[in-house]
């Protein structure tokens, strides 16, 4: 399993990946276990090239792990490029980099929140504070307080369905292919192949964080905190404030 | 990037993580600490000139001490698990390690209280009227013990010292927040709680205290030194930054230099630091009001500036996040309700034990000597 949907539907599993998609468990009901397979390195690369900016990730995702309200655990955000005169879109899907030197671990109070011996970066809930320690020290912005769990809450690579051997919702739902998942461990997978032969790039590499989501096609303005003017639409602050 | 101009149509807020709540919680332990340290020549080193200022400043330090850790539980989001903290070993968390400073430190304050207070709980027990019998309790049978006090005294110095480290590394040690990262926050932290401890105590000195002229003008003294090294730090912070130097600290003023609001809010900085050094330096007698206010308002103000304004800056998205504080206990009760518990703790302690008037009874023989005599008869 190391595909963007569109291969993954051309291939011979098709049929059995539809059932078990159907079969699949609701994100936190699966016996998904807690240290992972050291066998494997998940990662994830996104070719910006293909994205057209749909958000079905974005929607995908939400519907998967249930994210509340007016919260995200990826987003594609949305740019208007103007460049000497012309004007042209630019999407830059966003999650959790899983990375291999995660800055949310070491601060947390009380190790909810740590790293799968297959790499994957998770949040124990029934452990978390909400003390949102690791909200401050995630570089990408990418964990929040989920206002339902008021823990802290991010993407896990939807750990649940990669152990039930299928592909996170958002590459499964991923309409251009630019979502490709895979595991690094494999030298054939299309993962390993990609981040060997396209050199692809990763955000805030000054970080030193070594994400482990890695960008085809990343425009050096975007690799960090971006330059320009405010976004024109954002979600409303959290609506279900009685949950708080 | 030359001719370029982008313009985010689409990307997440995030929305603030460290609430209000974490405003108090830091203004308040940081005005325990400094209260503490103000506390500790007049107590611990017995320096009866002193011991006026440092009465006061002991009423800081216990009140404030008490109130910011209910403000530092309410800002977790899960607070009934606090527990969690103590049944895990994390000591690469600052904030593992807060959990054990703090109750070692509030252990600590209230021994020491209990020791510096203890001479005139004797004093109270030795005045017929009903609550006699709870102050001898509470006095346990002593009086003042100076060997007591030092011993208490030193050991919550070092809790202290520990507070002041961990909550000023805890959050410089965030390397996602340009603004935070920096060596300079943890001694701006405890600058800018000193003169917030000062500004309280010259406050305290006019309305719980006998608006003592002593107090007042050594009170405005030591806040014009402090505020002196509150502005020294800002100006190294500020030069460090402008010269490209370090590139984290260039980073961090080029994340806000641009926005009218973070400049507005850095000369409001400025005048609420330079208006009562120069107050405090010109008039330090009769003003302690005023550059008490001023400086109380600017300790809170540099915490809220650094939590709320710091959480505005995306990490990866273009401009600033909108802050509107909410009403509710996520915001404007927070602060309120922190308020409250504060003025509910002064209002219990200067009730039990009045600054002003001590029992003359209690006067130990030799408390003619001591500038803590000017004591009046209560009853």
């Amino acid at each position: 399993m190391d595909r963007s949907r569109r291969n993954f539907c051309l291939g011979a599993g098709a049929a059995t990946v539809g059932a078990a998609t159907l079969a699949a468990a609701p994100a936190d009901a699966g016996a998904v276990s807690a240290s992972g397979d050291a066998a494997h390195r998940w990662a994830m690369v996104v070719d910006v090239r293909k994205c057209v900016g749909c958000q079905a990730c974005t929607v995908a995702c939400i519907m998967e792990n249930d994210v509340p309200e007016n919260s995200f655990r990826t987003i594609v955000s949305t740019y208007e490029v103007t460049e000497q005169g012309k004007a042209g879109s630019y999407m830059l899907p966003r999650l959790c980099n899983h990375c291999e030197d995660p800055p949310c671990i070491p601060v947390c109070p009380t190790g909810a929140t740590y790293q799968r011996r297959d790499g994957i970066v998770v949040v124990d809930n029934s452990v978390c504070v909400g003390c949102a320690y690791c909200v401050q020290a995630c570089p990408y912005d990418a964990r929040f307080i989920n206002h339902e769990t008021q823990t802290a809450d991010k993407c896990t690579f939807c750990v649940h369905r990669v152990e039930a051997g299928l592909l996170p919702a958002c590459v499964e739902t991923c309409v251009g292919g630019a979502r490709i998942f895979g595991d690094l461990k494999d030298p054939d997978s299309t993962v390993s192949k990609l981040v060997r032969e396209q050199n692809p790039k990763v955000l805030k590499p000054e970080m030193g964080t070594q994400p482990r989501v890695f960008y085809i096609g990343l425009d050096p303005k975007m690799q960090g905190k971006v330059d320009g003017t405010p976004t024109l639409w954002r979600p409303a602050p959290h609506a279900d404030k009685e949950h708080a | 990037m030359m001719d370029t101009h982008i313009v985010e149509v689409i990307n997440v807020t995030r929305e603030v993580a460290w609430l209000p709540w974490a405003v108090q919680y830091f203004f308040l332990i940081g005005l325990s600490v400094g209260g503490l340290l103000l506390s500790l020549p007049g107590y611990a080193f017995a320096r009866d000139g002193w011991r006026p200022l440092g009465r006061l400043a002991l009423i800081v330090a216990l009140t404030c001490g008490l109130a910011a850790p209910v403000a530092l539980l309410s800002d977790l989001h899960q607070p009934g698990r606090f527990w969690h903290f103590y049944v895990v070993f994390r000591p690469t968390s600052w904030m593992w390690w807060g959990s054990l400073f703090i109750p070692f430190y509030i252990a600590g304050l209230l021994v020491y209280g209990w020791a510096c207070l203890r001479e005139e709980l004797q004093a109270h027990g030795r005045v017929d009227s009903r609550l006699a019998g709870l102050y001898r309790l509470a006095a346990l049978g002593g009086g003042r013990d100076d060997r007591l006090i030092r011993a208490a005294g030193l050991f919550v110095l070092a809790g202290a010292a520990l507070v002041a480290l961990y909550t000023g590394v805890e959050v410089a040690v965030v390397k996602a927040r340009p603004l935070w990262h920096t060596p300079f926050l943890p001694v701006q932290f405890l600058t800018t709680a000193l003169a917030g401890a000062l500004g309280l105590v010259l406050i305290l000195n006019r309305v719980v205290g006998t608006a003592d002229r002593g107090v007042e003008v050594l009170g405005n003294r030591l806040l014009a030194a402090v505020l002196a090294a509150v502005m020294l730090c800002g100006g190294l912070w500020l030069a460090l930054s402008l010269s490209g130097l370090d590139a984290g600290h260039a980073a961090a003023l080029d994340s806000v230099a641009g926005s009218e609001a973070w400049r507005v809010t850095a000369v409001w900085a400025v005048a609420a630091t330079v208006v009562p050094f120069v107050i405090a330096v010109a008039r330090p007698a009769g003003t302690g009001l005023l550059t008490g206010l001023i400086a109380v308002h600017s300790a809170w103000m540099f915490r809220w500036t650094v939590f709320i304004g710091g959480q505005s800056v995306p990490k990866t998205g273009a401009g600033f996040y909108e802050y509107a504080l909410p009403a509710g206990p996520d915001g404007l009760m927070g602060i309120v309700g922190t308020a409250g518990l504060w003025l509910f703790l002064l209002i219990l302690m200067t009730a039990l034990l009045p600054v002003s008037s001590t029992p003359a009874a209690g006067r130990p023989a030799n408390a003619s000597g001591h500038p803590g005599g000017r004591l009046t008869a209560a009853e």
